[in-house]
């Protein structure tokens, strides 16, 4: 029996795995930091890093997102929280891509709402912003398929020139 | 197929080609790295710290009456310095703590000596030196710590050395807090680390909707895998060989892993926290920030460290040594629904798999038809049929013809741009249909995991076996059977882990392991005309067999096979399934000892009523290897359901010549 316990052992041990590994985490810190990033989300299309990252989500890992507490004092940001506002509305349209076309053409949904909330649309002008996205759907996809970035600016420029929209909006 | 067991190796090899891109400068930007803005600052007080560290702090008057009051109030014994510090009584009686981290303690010895750690913290209340991996002041990377004393030692801090945490409050600002939930991911069977779910805590933000909880904060515990960890990281995993940490993905990246990618069901509920408790938190969260622990897949894995937090929150709360040996994530939420008045409201949010088949009970036979044909081809769109249909139901069949691309394209890989392009083309018509979605209400197939069984269950049982009559006792570690009360856990998902019956046989007058169990995972998938994951199963363990002479003999089992299954609705739920297998097994009882080979399974799984449930199966198997024999057995096992704990259970195994009945109890705790 022992053979056959040794046996079992390693494949339990194969089929052990972890509770949420992650991997990454633990990178040199070399990055030249925001000036880069900011690079990157004007120039990259849709799929180089978006996919990646989720191709790592379905590999049971998160997101680049170091521990908290040791954040990096070499991002480089100069320009403060402005840059944070815009990143972080890209981000959310660049990871959420597929969810917000669907959502943008049925005319509704929590990812459409909260793209809303990031772009200064009260809540209750939401239902205009829904019911331009389902308009405008054609070239709003479009845009984002050329990158996260195109698709906010034409969602802006939507918002800018819409009767009501434009009023209420926090740009 | 990729939803095979062992995409761990195809994972490693993806892994591996990631590796670059998680070194890349990327991989810093976490949220609150933007505090990056404030570069400057920690140079200025790097510089004046250099004058002022710990190490010579002048004898402050007021650091000795602070040391002093400290003593007298016993400071050292509260449960609170205990859960800040993560320590927990050693086998010597003294203490050690849990984290792993040298840079979470402010003295040399500070993770074996309470009393060392709260002096030395004391003192570093004067400095300005910058401590901790995350090099900040000691008030600042510490904050929790900090304004416990500051409290109970009714610190007055015009007399500490002025520092400005700066970085903690644009993370805390960042974050908005208004209150936690505890977010559970249910068990996903075709990842072995994902078998019993992931706990996580969300921050929910103020002035947070039901919709734009999305862009909430969540905290995470994790292990860091570095990439190139060969074949030995699950081992490592379970025996402490990776650094476990903090962080904070927003929810959305949460939820589209776990709903739209792993298809699994998120319950969320949200705790009853008063603000100061959101804050106390928060601000040990951030401490943590500073600290790796070595992460153990059994015990000191995500579910026990989120409910570290919890007990710092509330340190009235005792939650953490509820667990010894492993931490079950179901079991965390079980502990933390029963604290009275801790959970304030339970949501479920479905995965995309729920949804689709929700949606499609919905549908009328001819409307079903239309949305099976536009998955297939999307021109159907301009069939009569479909164009003449009230514009509502043209809206929701193309809504969930949309859901259905995209599990398919989140499922098989391999066609995931031929099914984006139709969900294009879907998504292009629904746009023209110019109204909006209704909500639909989803509900789950299985009910939340508060309710469901202890992981952990025991039995007593007797019977009869050929000529003779036993009693049973019967110990499982973990998990869930297939005719265990489904309530609260994965349909059709068995894990078993580390199981052990032990038999007397009456009339022989004989005691012995009867049955033992290592792993024992059975997973069906029922296939329908859009859903086609294959069902499996794996099994490694020991029964006892009669073969030719030998009366009772141990019998080593290794099992694996694939498979089909379909469910169907004429009693209640049923399914049927089939598999084809390979076996092998050692045993005295075999010329050569031993015998390996091949067959298949059939079976039946059916709820007869909504406690009774009924299990049948039939397997044959030709051994060609060893041994040359073959094996025809049967079993027809019934479970009926007493409470959430309790249940009984009535079974029958035969094999040739060998019939074996029991009747047995089961607890589960």
């Amino acid at each position: 029996m022992r053979k056959g316990l040794i046996v079992a052992l390693s494949a339990v041990a194969i089929f052990g795995g972890q509770l949420s590994m992650v991997l990454a985490a633990g990178v040199a810190d070399n990055g030249p930091g925001c000036g880069l990033g900011k690079e990157l989300w004007r120039d990259q299309n849709t799929d180089a890093w978006g996919k990646q990252v989720l191709i790592s989500t379905t590999n049971n890992t998160i997101l680049p997102f170091q521990a908290f507490g040791i954040t990096s004092q070499t991002m480089g940001c100069k320009n403060g929280g402005k840059f944070w506002v815009e990143y972080k509305t890209s981000m959310f349209a660049q990871v959420n891509f597929e969810n917000l076309s669907q959502e943008m053409a049925q005319g509704q949904g929590e990812h459409l709402a909260s793209l809303a909330s990031l772009m200064g649309v009260p809540a209750e002008h939401q239902g205009e912003f829904f019911a331009m996205t389902q308009e405008r759907y054609t070239t709003l996809v479009k845009a984002g398929e050329a990158s996260p970035v195109a698709m906010i600016k034409a969602l802006n420029d939507a918002v800018a020139t819409h009767p009501v929209l434009a009023k209420v909006s926090a740009q | 197929m990729t939803r095979l067991p062992l995409i761990r190796f195809w994972r490693k090899s993806l892994h591996n080609s990631l590796k670059d891109w998680w070194r890349a400068p990327i991989a810093r930007w976490g949220p609150f790295s933007f505090a990056g803005v404030w570069f400057a600052a920690p140079l200025l007080i790097l510089a004046v710290s250099q004058s002022a560290s710990a190490t010579d702090i002048p004898n402050h008057p007021y650091l000795s009456e602070l040391i002093q009051t400290a003593s007298q109030t016993k400071l050292v014994e509260s449960r609170e310095w205990h859960l800040l510090l993560h320590y927990r009584i050693n086998v010597f009686g003294g203490y050690t703590s849990e984290a792993d981290d040298p840079q979470f303690f402010l003295s040399p010895v500070g993770r074996t000596d309470p009393q060392a750690e709260l002096e030395a913290t004391i003192r570093s209340l004067f400095s300005t030196e910058l401590v901790g991996s995350s090099k900040q002041p000691a008030r600042c990377a510490f904050i929790a710590r900090y304004h416990w004393l500051k409290e109970r030692l009714a610190i007055d801090e015009s007399k500490l050395a002025t520092v400005d945490c700066e970085r903690f409050e644009l993370w805390f600002n960042e974050l908005n807090a208004e209150s936690i939930t505890l977010i559970f991911a249910s068990a996903f069977l075709d990842n072995p680390a994902s078998m019993f779910g992931h706990t996580f805590l969300r921050v929910d933000q103020k002035g947070q909707t039901e919709q734009t909880r999305l862009l909430a904060y969540t905290i995470n515990y994790a292990a860091e895998v570095p990439p190139d960890q060969g074949a030995f990281y699950p081992i490592k995993g379970i025996f402490g060989g990776f650094k476990g940490s903090f962080m904070t993905p927003p929810y959305y990246l949460k939820v589209l892993e776990y709903r739209d990618i792993e298809n699994r069901d998120i319950w969320e509920y949200r705790l009853n926290f008063t603000e100061a408790q959101v804050r106390r938190l928060l601000e040990h969260a951030w401490e943590l920030g500073n600290a790796y622990f070595d992460y153990y897949f059994f015990k000191e894995n995500c579910s026990y460290h989120i409910l570290s937090l919890l007990e710092y929150a509330d340190p009235t709360l005792y939650l953490t040594d509820q667990f010894h040996v492993w931490t079950v994530p179901a079991d965390t939420v079980r502990l933390v629904a029963a604290q009275p008045g801790l959970v304030k409201d339970t949501k479920y949010r479905p995965s995309r798999r729920t949804v689709i088949q929700r949606k499609r009970e919905l549908l009328s036979g001819e409307e079903h038809r239309l949305f099976v044909n536009l998955t297939e081809h999307v021109e159907s769109i301009k069939q009569e049929t479909f164009v003449r249909l009230p514009i509502q139901r043209q809206a929701f069949i193309l809504d969930v013809t949309s859901d259905y691309l995209r599990y398919r394209s989140e499922t098989d890989k391999s066609h995931a741009s031929v099914y984006k392009e139709q969900n294009r083309v879907v998504l292009a018509d629904r746009s023209a249909l110019r109204i909006p979605s209704e909500d639909v209400k989803i509900e789950p197939f299985s009910k939340q995991p508060d309710l469901g069984h202890g992981t952990s269950r025991a039995s007593v049982g007797a019977g009869w076996r050929n000529n003779d009559t036993f009693e049973e006792l019967s110990i499982r570690a973990g998990y869930h059977d297939l005719l265990d009360p489904e309530i609260g856990h994965t349909q059709d998902a068995q894990v078993e882990i580390a199981s052990l019956s032990l038999r007397h046989y009456n009339r022989a007058d004989q005691t012995r392991v009867e049955r033992a169990t290592l792993v024992n995972i059975l997973s069906l998938s029922p296939m329908d005309a859009l859903f086609h994951g294959p069902s499996w199963k794996f099994n490694v363990g020991m029964n006892t067999i009669r073969f030719g002479d030998c009366q009772l003999c141990s019998n080593g089992v290794v099992n694996g096979g694939i498979g089909a299954a379909v469910e169907s609705h004429w009693l209640k739920r049923e399914v049927v399934f089939a598999f084809a297998e390979a076996e092998a097994n050692y045993s005295r009882a075999y010329e050569e000892d031993h015998r390996v080979g091949g067959g298949g399974t059939v079976g039946l799984l059916s709820d007869l009523t909504e406690r009774w449930k009924l299990m049948a199966s039939g397997t044959y198997l030709r051994y060609a290897l060893g041994d040359k024999s073959d094996d025809f057995r049967w079993f027809v096992g019934q479970r009926y359901t007493l409470s959430q704990n309790w249940a009984l259970r009535l079974e029958y195994n035969h094999r040739d010549h060998d019939n074996d009945v029991m009747f047995s109890v089961q607890a589960y705790f």
